[in-house]
């Protein structure tokens, strides 16, 4: 995080002992650091307090309550917590929720490191190339989703149009969004056409801080680019490539568009998640207190990620 | 004369031959951009391509499959006659307006602070809005949906109004403290060593130094406002208040009819104006996530 380097004052007491002797208690309060900060923050922390601090009191208490939408919140203990441990949907939450995230972080790790790698390098159109890749991240996700839909289109996906009629690699349809299993692969796909764009273009501006000393360096002692690119690109980009991978498994983790859009958590619950769980459960079914327990049981996960996080920000930044 | 002509001639074409030679090498490489680009760009090109197709030919997959035997602009008239349309529209571009400029007016101060200023409970603030940052909209929409019921405001475009921030200033704060951390401290001492108050100096000095960090700001604010869901759906009630995302799929895409050529005519328009403003401003862009993504 950012910590001001050189606190004004320090540097420059005069123009501060001139504003204090002007006399004016206000001015006074608009010109010292202790006050002038806690001004300045006050308004986002006061949305932040009422919005996001309180909803989250509020959601644990919800939790514990056999809360309906319209009903009285009575409470109950642990038993939204127990109800949901006995039902399937919660497990196959949890564990899509974590699949889910987990492998297209893999793809799109890999597939970010190679597109950084193919771009990390003077050629013809470098500017548009950045530019255009960079589209998929960019195109808001209802819309771009709304186009994998069709092309997922259970009778006229161009995809399998291609696969099976035309270059006939497949014998029969690829039923994309229909079938449990292939319907977790083509949000995963999504999910990672999306994502990469974003990885390649953040390692890319991580590699290209990567002094040329040290490449050169490399190279007159004769190693390959392979080693050069393991022993001295890839540890200086650890820390950006951490930040971005943390970020991007605790975004995906919360994800609600893409299942949501796509499936609604179906084929019979094959790619429910928690923000897809907790929304069928308080919205649609209007059970407030399950739906806020199922959130709540995202909570530990994230709050891992979080304080991880947290930390190599701060690693990196060299503050205590 | 002749003789240094024939030279010239002849180190001209030993010139275009290295040029050929070298592109000749780029060549893997140029296949490869191009693959990698088909991939993440084929399904922008399949949506607008949709867009102009009739409704017979979207379904017609004979012949060439990248090209429109009859291009028309029938489905983004029959958006446009959509009953409500330009309302869902307005009701974006209001909702987006309204929590972009609320949102980074909130964030410069909170920014400048937690950049600038030394005053016990920084470190703390700055972690906060990193945490807050962090957390994905999923956690919260449940009780932020019975509070919104205890005050009164589920159903309306208020809801949004006051919501979206919750997602906008942590982002847009930790970007701006980022950027204002980068932009000298001098002028701003100098102003008041003329006679500027601090706030004036700030407000004129220091501010018109860090535009583009708040461009980017905007631009990011104003994108993901445009680009929301799950707020939108769990907040709002009533056709008179949807926005263009729930409102376009509501009206084209029912049970199990879908309108395919209308859904992409929309896809396509409201992608244009992200991926323009994108466009014009990239290098800002990107220099600003990643400062956001690295820096913090």
């Amino acid at each position: 995080m950012t910590v001001a380097p050189v606190a004004p004052h320090d540097k420059a007491p005069a123009v501060y002992a001139r504003a204090r002797n002007s006399g004016m208690r206000w001015g006074t309060l608009f010109h010292r650091d202790e006050s002038l900060g806690y001004i300045l923050l006050a308004p986002g922390f006061i949305v932040l307090a009422l919005l996001m601090a309180y909803p989250f009191v509020y959601a644990v208490f919800l939790s514990f309550t056999s809360k309906r939408i319209g009903g009285p919140a009575t409470f109950v203990g642990l038993e939204n917590y127990t109800k949901l441990a006995s039902t399937d949907l919660f497990w196959k939450t949890i564990w899509n929720s974590i699949y889910y995230t987990l492998v297209a972080l893999v793809f799109k790790f890999v597939g970010g490191l190679g597109v950084a790698v193919m771009l990390n390098r003077p050629f013809v159109g470098q500017r548009l190339a950045k530019a255009l890749l960079l589209l998929p991240w960019i195109i808001p996700t209802v819309f771009s989703t709304l186009i994998w839909w069709w092309l997922f289109d259970p009778a006229f996906s161009v995809i399998n149009e291609v696969l099976v009629v035309k270059w006939k690699l497949l014998s029969k349809p690829i039923p994309f969004l229909t079938d449990g299993k292939t319907a977790m692969s083509s949000l995963i796909m999504v999910n990672v056409w999306r994502g990469v764009p974003f990885f390649g273009i953040s390692f890319l501006a991580a590699m290209q801080a990567v002094p040329d000393e040290l490449l050169e360096a490399a190279r007159v002692d004769g190693a390959t680019p392979w080693r050069t690119f393991w022993s001295i690109t890839f540890p200086l980009i650890v820390p950006v490539v951490g930040v971005v991978a943390l970020i991007s498994t605790i975004g995906t983790l919360g994800d609600f568009d893409l299942p949501f859009l796509l499936t609604r958590g179906g084929p019979n619950d094959a790619t429910t998640m928690f923000a897809v769980t907790a929304y069928t459960l308080s919205l649609s079914s209007g059970l407030i207190g399950l739906g806020a327990a199922v959130s709540m049981t995202m909570f530990p996960l994230l709050a891992i990620l979080v304080v991880v996080s947290l930390l190599q920000v701060r690693q990196r930044q060299g503050v205590s | 004369m002749a003789e240094s002509t024939a030279i010239q001639l002849k180190r001209r074409r030993g010139l275009v031959a290295v040029a050929l030679r070298r592109l000749r090498g780029d060549v893997p490489f140029y296949l490869l951009l191009l693959s990698v680009s088909f991939l993440l760009l084929f399904p922008f090109y399949w949506g607008f391509i949709t867009s102009l197709k009739f409704e017979k030919e979207i379904f017609d997959f004979t012949g060439n499959l990248l090209w429109v035997k009859n291009p028309s602009l029938a489905n983004y008239q029959t958006l446009f006659k959509t009953p409500r349309f330009f309302i869902w529209l307005r009701n974006t571009m209001l909702v987006s307006t309204v929590t972009t400029v609320l949102s980074v007016v909130v964030s410069i101060m909170a920014g400048y602070s937690i950049a600038r200023l030394k005053f016990r409970g920084v470190t703390a603030a700055s972690v906060i809005v990193f945490v807050t940052y962090l957390a994905p909209k999923g956690l919260l929409f449940v009780p932020l949906a019975q509070i919104l019921n205890d005050w009164d405001l589920l159903g309306g475009l208020p809801a949004l109004m006051i919501t979206y921030p919750t997602f906008l200033i942590p982002f847009c704060t930790w970007l701006l403290s980022g950027y204002f951390s980068n932009v000298p401290v001098e002028p701003e001492e100098c102003a008041m060593i003329d006679g500027a108050s601090r706030i004036g100096a700030i407000i004129r000095v220091t501010l018109p130094m860090a535009w583009p960090g708040i461009l980017t700001a905007a631009i990011f604010s104003f994108t993901l406002s445009w680009n929301e869901l799950l707020y939108s759906l769990a907040f709002v009630r009533g056709e008179e208040n949807r926005l263009l995302t729930n409102g376009v799929m509501s009206a084209f895409a029912r049970s199990d009819i879908y309108f395919w050529g209308p859904l992409m005519a929309a896809s396509t328009l409201a992608s244009v104006p992200v991926a323009l403003l994108y466009f014009l401003f990239m290098d800002r862009f990107v220099g600003g996530i990643t400062a956001g993504a690295t820096k913090g």
